[in-house]
């Protein structure tokens, strides 16, 4: 294995799980803000529903995009079966609901007298969803952390909807489970120590976007 | 006749089908500063919350100078008012960002922004602080902060939720000071609510004493004090209950009543034979080693039963057959020689005391 092919691995893992991370950010969290406002018969089973998924089996979701995707399955016109975009799509399915639970979790976490306060010094709608997101973000961070901790480390969704194409779709994951399989354990500690270091950057990246919140809110010396 | 600022008709709000508020008429003029009084969950915050449309009441019409609040219009009538919670709650960020917070909620620009702050902060002596997070202040500095986050917005309505609650009476006092002399200044019609009688008197225009969701009576407290509309609002205005007993004889509204083996004059409207209940002040009450020749009309020979400090003044608790309340100073403690188990004569004049119809009249319950 040259460098050049793990460059192009480690790079295929990265875009693809920052993608689904992120996407799972822009739908989950509106959908976490529309569940904290609004109250409506089994909101708590959609909640308890939400809970369960967020220990979604990730070769359970890759079982169910490979039927929508096959070439017979109801998406199977697409063509997206064994491309980047699948891959995509599984790990933003996997994420979701981490995604939705996590922010859910901390924007309960605020305060409500914080809301009301805002309203009564003539917050509108939009303008108290601000300060809800703001009063709530360090929790929100903890959820994306989490969902991009998810998405990269897992292995079975992305096997079996990428289909572990050399040069396409093979990603960090699936290159250490083929590479043990041939017995080149030295290219899989590699890519191993790769996805380590990798998931650790991104971690210290929002991490410290994270601490220097919580040191703003804690230290007077800011301004 | 000119609108009032603020008014309510025949508001009604109901909790598990029992009323939490029932008030057929409710207003407010211009630059008043009225205080809702009441027991707690006697409501007055709910009311407040209605007032300011953070809470929906079942029935009732409100109507802000003259104009009828309703869907279409409640958002803009709500940036007339500013509501202060009960609890000093802080957004995330500094002393600046937080008296800022209302104004950017309410689009004013930014110079405007800066100028208004730097009144505010030199009117409650906020300057050092601006830069401080709300964890790093104490108790009185986040209550100041408070206020002034209400004030800055420079709104035609401020209803403020026991903003004095929970600080200690050295600075309690200054801030309540503060704040009468800059709602003159300001001539912002204000509602405030509180359960502390001192509180209410010496901040109130006009009081309104609250109980379990009607408003008993409107009027300045010495209105109030002095002409309690029910046994319940001269309680609340600090009144003690006497005793209960019978009307013997009525002359020209001078009752005698007789309880207890003993006989007490007092002023009323009752007939021979009803049923009243007396109430009175315990700072009305005289005490004497020996019985003086004055104009007092109930003389009551009585025996110690405690002496307690009381705010300033002693509680002396006496015993004349009924129970009898007395504060007196130090300097009388000492003079009188007062102990538990000691006689004295202990007076109260005809007019200090009020009566009521007797419970046995099924209409009063205190």
């Amino acid at each position: 294995m040259n460098l050049k092919e793990i460059l192009e691995i480690t790079w295929l893992s990265l875009t693809v799980s920052g993608s689904a991370a992120v996407l799972s950010m822009l739908v989950g969290l509106p959908v976490a803000i529309f569940l904290y406002f609004r109250r409506f018969p089994g909101k708590k089973f959609v909640v308890t529903l939400i809970n369960t998924g967020m220990g979604l089996p990730p070769v359970v979701v890759g079982l169910f995009v490979a039927l929508l995707f096959w070439r017979s399955g109801p998406l199977g016109f697409l063509q997206l079966m064994y491309t980047p975009a699948a891959m995509i799509i599984a790990q933003f399915i996997i994420a979701l609901p981490l995604v939705v639970g996590l922010s859910l979790a901390a924007l309960e976490q605020v305060d409500p007298d914080v809301l009301l306060q805002a309203r009564a010094l003539g917050a509108s709608g939009f303008q108290l969803i601000a300060v809800l997101l703001k009063e709530a973000r360090m929790g929100q961070l903890a959820a994306i952390i989490a969902a991009f901790g998810a998405v990269i480390s897992e292995v079975g969704a992305v096997l079996m909807v990428g289909g572990n194409l050399k040069g396409y779709t093979r990603v960090l994951t699936t290159a250490i489970v083929q590479e043990t399989r041939m017995g080149n354990f030295r290219s899989a500690v590699s890519l191993a120590l790769i996805l380590l270091a990798l998931s650790f950057l991104v971690n210290w990246f929002l991490t410290s976007i994270q601490q220097k919140g919580a040191n703003r809110w804690k230290n007077p010396s800011w301004k | 006749m000119e609108k009032p600022e603020l008014e309510v008709r025949n508001l009604k709000l109901f909790a598990r089908n029992k009323p939490i508020l029932n008030l057929p008429h409710f207003e407010l003029r211009k630059g008043e500063g009225l205080v809702l009084f009441g027991p707690n969950g006697s409501g007055k915050s709910t009311f407040l919350r209605v007032l300011s449309f953070l809470q929906m009441p079942d029935r009732g019409e409100i109507y802000y100078q003259g104009e009828k609040a309703g869907p279409h219009n409640r958002r803009q009538l709500s940036l007339r008012v500013v509501h202060l919670l009960q609890k000093p709650v802080f957004f995330r960020g500094s002393v600046r960002d937080n008296l800022l917070s209302g104004l950017k909620f309410r689009r004013v620009q930014a110079r405007e922004q800066e100028a208004r702050l730097e009144k505010i902060s030199a009117l409650f002596h906020l300057v050092p602080l601006l830069n401080r997070l709300p964890d790093q202040l104490s108790g009185g500095e986040r209550q100041r902060v408070h206020l002034a986050r209400a004030f800055i917005l420079e709104p035609e309505f401020l209803f403020l939720d026991e903003p004095f609650n929970g600080l200690d009476v050295e600075f309690r006092d200054k801030l309540m000071a503060d704040f009468y002399r800059i709602r003159k200044a300001t001539g912002v019609t204000t509602i405030l609510v509180t359960h502390i009688r001192d509180e209410a008197v010496y901040l109130a225009d006009r009081i309104a004493i609250m109980l379990e969701g009607n408003i008993l009576q409107t009027g300045t407290p010495e209105e109030i004090s002095s002409a309690p509309a029910t046994a319940e609002v001269s309680r609340l205005m600090g009144q003690e209950v006497l005793v209960e007993g019978v009307v013997e004889g009525s002359d020209g509204g001078l009752l005698e009543i007789k309880t207890c083996g003993q006989v007490i004059r007092a002023f009323g409207q009752q007939q021979r034979g009803q049923r009243v209940l007396l109430t009175f002040r315990p700072e009305e009450v005289i005490l004497a080693v020996d019985r003086p020749a004055t104009s007092v009309r109930n003389w009551f020979y009585v025996e110690i039963r405690d002496i307690r400090p009381f705010d300033r003044m002693f509680l002396v608790l006496l015993d004349c057959g009924f129970r009898l309340k007395a504060f007196v100073s130090r300097a009388s403690v000492e003079e009188l020689r007062l102990e538990p188990g000691r006689k004295i004569w202990a007076g109260i004049k005809a007019s200090a005391i009020t009566t009521w119809p007797g419970q046995a009249d099924g209409e009063q319950d205190i």
